[in-house]
């Protein structure tokens, strides 16, 4: 079955967008094939506070047949430079859905850190033939245990036995 | 069904309580468990994941496939 970033992430590279992902679907990539994952139902990418980029974003995501929400409504058109300001002003989250159960949040905010930071040191993985940018490990767990929800905790909680677990079956090859 | 609608919700009224009582601290001991999978090989930059999804999605078409049935008396 195709990798429901697949796509996305295809278009995203084709305009040269400038993203990381982050979150549990971030953490779930450093796990080896075949050992379970955590359970997350949406990919979290990180951009920066750039309009252009996001304008960028949002054309990627159409050209990929996606849908493009601001909270629970349509995102306005035109999805210009104009409406970017005022969502980068505002660091508001465009949510995106599509097909294959695809649910992505761009989001300008990750507790912590700021974009070039994370940039910076982020690692990319391949996917179906694109490179993906992920955030480094460490910094998805230190912003999550700074964020602190109650779903940040039970992550944190189980995702320190799920390393050693991972580890100890690396000592075991 | 009713029954295990309400399970499921006293399940997750538990798993929040439970949540609000974990204090979870970045010790230096998992710090360095982040570094050694950090480190290792197929976590590094060209690593090949494409496979990371089919393990959730075999997971939940798993689940999916459940169904309820009643306890044994």
């Amino acid at each position: 079955m195709s990798h429901p970033l697949a796509p996305l992430g295809r278009t995203l590279a084709a305009r040269a967008v400038r993203y990381v992902v982050i979150g549990v679907s971030g953490a779930n990539l450093y796990g080896p094939s075949g050992q379970a994952v955590f359970t997350t139902d949406d990919f979290d990418l990180f951009l920066p506070a750039d309009p252009d980029n996001l304008v960028s974003a949002w054309a990627a995501c159409e050209d990929a047949g996606l849908e493009l929400w601001s909270t629970s409504d349509p995102l306005d058109r035109p999805r210009d430079r104009w409406l970017a300001e005022r969502v980068v002003e505002r660091r508001a989250l465009t949510r995106v859905t599509g097909p294959d159960d695809l649910f992505a949040d761009l989001t300008l905010v990750m507790k912590g850190y700021d974009f070039e930071t994370i940039w910076a040191e982020r690692r990319e993985f391949v996917i179906e033939g694109t490179a993906i940018p992920v955030a480094r490990l460490l910094h998805i767990v230190t912003s999550k245990h700074a964020v602190g929800r109650d779903k940040d905790r039970l992550f944190l909680a189980t995702h320190r036995d799920a390393l050693e677990q991972l580890l100890r079956k690396q000592d075991d090859l | 069904m009713k029954r295990s609608l309400e399970d499921g919700l006293r399940a997750l009224r538990e798993a929040t309580e439970l949540a609000k009582s974990i204090r979870i601290e970045l010790t230096d001991d998992y710090l360095e468990l982040i570094a050694l999978v950090e480190a290792l090989p197929q976590n590094q930059s060209g690593a090949d994941k494409s496979g990371r999804w089919r393990g959730s999605r075999a997971y939940w078409s798993f689940i999916a496939s459940g169904r309820i049935v009643e306890p044994r008396s």
